[in-house]
């Protein structure tokens, strides 16, 4: 479980927010909806234990990320996946240099699982075959999906999008609100991070909590739910 | 350790073309610096030429059998200074006297040869110094054979001194060319991490010990380096070898190819491959520098 308690952040001259407390249970899809320059990107950074909040904590099962052990704090990092806004340089890599990449953070996978895994999630978000192509030949609706599906080839535990419903696309939101959820399914906790809802997902979502000038939403698992895409 | 191995070919994997045509400018100034390398302990900058231009001359008395002057010249050549110890007989010596100088056959008032026989000592190059000199000539001195010593007097100390601030002239430059390399190699470092940096900044953020990517980076450039640095010596070796076997002068100021397979050569290739490859892991190290900066 990840817990915001009374976070406060001060950025660009002024106080974003403060005081913020939320909870995020683990295994489910948690759908964090805010205005522009209220803080999302800079609110997911502090939960992912990336930016130090200038008041409160992040406790991550208990136990504080910023003020825990170094060990337990880079545990949880290594246990992270990121969809960031920040290109992080990848323009010029191919899609499998996304997937070389996120593989080497664990020091590297075994080539021929790693090829497995890359060709099956490529399908997955439906870019199959595209393992040559550069980033920057890509849509940003591609782009953002071969950087969710180059994430989900460590298997993290945790997973954090910023602006990636909205980047890949109205067409794409089912497919991945079923991929969110069937990973919540398997005991992983996905959060997100939107101007709004995304509008498909509307229906599988509870009435959501405001925290400072967010909301906070909770998507449903898809078998709690009749009729969901 | 083992997380260090993991990231020991992290720059191959991120950025494998940069790396390759990094490593082919190493190589190449890894050549050359080999190559001078390799001359100099061979050549001892000047010391090789200078000492096998001079000789120390035990002129002998008329009444010195040839037996007894060639006995003479085996036991002066047992000395540890002693690099060869040539006897000439009179007739030899008329005979050089005569083609050094021309159309003095018929000197007035030399009936025959005036010349006496001599011992032409020559002393090895690692010996080549004022002590191991003077220990040979005051060897020859009292020996009553011995007419007289020609050393090359007040010259010698001069003709040392310029071979010694030869030696340093040479080794300072070979020095300065080392030191060349390692900042050509901390260039190369900074730049391709900084054009790497997105990438390790994404490693950094998903919790990936810095501490591994760093040593294991240095670890990394240490033993591409070692590779590349003996590749390196290996192919100046074979270059020196063929030159010296091809062209006498290099053999004359250089060295005979034979001497490229002595011990002291082999030490002194061996530090070089270790010192290049210690210099590209400080390199590296120097280089993170830059990400460490501005990143995390």
């Amino acid at each position: 479980m990840i817990e915001a308690f009374r976070l406060g952040l001060f950025s660009r001259g002024k106080i974003l927010w403060d005081g913020l407390d939320f909870a995020l249970d683990d295994g489910a899809v948690w759908v964090i909806v805010g205005p522009p320059a209220s803080g999302k990107t800079l609110l997911l950074a502090v939960l992912r234990g990336e930016r130090r909040p200038d008041a409160g904590d992040v406790l991550i099962s208990g136990e504080s990320l910023y003020r825990g052990r170094a060990a337990s704090a880079r545990a949880f990092r290594a246990a992270c996946g990121a969809i960031t806004e920040r290109p992080d340089g990848d323009g010029r890599m191919t899609v499998e240099g996304l997937f070389l990449r996120s593989a080497l953070v664990w020091g590297g996978i075994d080539r021929r699982e790693r090829k497995e895994r890359q060709g099956r999630l490529l399908t997955i978000v439906g870019l199959a075959g595209t393992e040559p192509l550069h980033l920057s030949s890509l849509s940003a609706s591609e782009r953002a999906r071969a950087r969710l599906a180059a994430e989900l080839v460590r298997s993290p535990k945790f997973l954090f999008g910023d602006g990636m419903v909205s980047s890949a696309g109205l067409p794409f939101q089912e497919m991945l609100g079923a991929l969110f959820r069937a990973l919540a399914g398997e005991g992983n906790t996905v959060v997100l991070a939107e101007r709004l809802l995304p509008a498909r997902w509307a229906s599988l979502a509870d009435e959501g909590r405001t925290a400072g000038p967010f909301r906070i939403f909770r998507l449903s698992d898809a078998a709690a739910k009749a009729g969901s895409p | 350790l083992r997380g260090t191995a993991s990231h020991v070919w992290i720059d191959w994997r991120l950025a494998g073309g940069s790396v390759a045509r990094q490593s082919l400018v190493r190589f190449i100034f890894l050549c050359a610096l080999a190559f001078g390398l390799l001359v100099l302990v061979l050549s001892g900058g000047i010391g090789r030429w200078l000492s096998s231009q001079y000789a120390v001359t035990a002129v002998l008395r008329e009444s010195v059998s040839a037996d007894e002057a060639a006995g003479l010249a085996r036991k002066i050549a047992g000395l540890p200074p002693v690099a060869s110890a040539e006897y000439r007989d009179p007739a030899d010596a008329w005979k050089e006297f005569l083609q050094a100088f021309p159309g003095l056959e018929s000197l007035p008032g030399t009936a025959g040869n005036p010349l006496p026989g001599y011992i032409q000592i020559r002393i090895r190059r690692d010996r080549f110094d004022a002590a191991d000199v003077e220990q040979v000539i005051s060897v020859l001195r009292p020996l009553p054979a011995v007419a007289q010593v020609l050393s090359g007097g007040d010259s010698l100390p001069r003709l040392l001194r310029a071979a010694r601030y030869a030696a340093v002239g040479s080794w300072t430059v070979f020095g300065a060319f080392f030191a060349a390399f390692f900042l050509l190699c901390a260039l190369q470092e900074q730049v391709r991490v900084l054009s790497s940096s997105g990438a390790y900044r994404y490693l950094l953020d998903r919790g990936a010990p810095r501490g591994r990517i760093v040593s294991g980076r240095a670890v990394g450039s240490a033993l591409w380096c070692l590779f590349l640095a003996a590749f390196a010596t290996g192919a100046a070796t074979a270059v020196l070898s063929f030159l010296l076997g091809r062209f006498s002068l290099l053999r004359a100021v250089i060295g005979p190819a034979e001497d490229l397979l002595t011990p002291s050569v082999a030490v002194a290739a061996c530090a070089f491959i270790l010192s290049a490859a210690l210099l590209s892991a400080g390199a590296s190290l120097l280089g993170w520098r830059s990400v460490g900066a501005s990143g995390n």
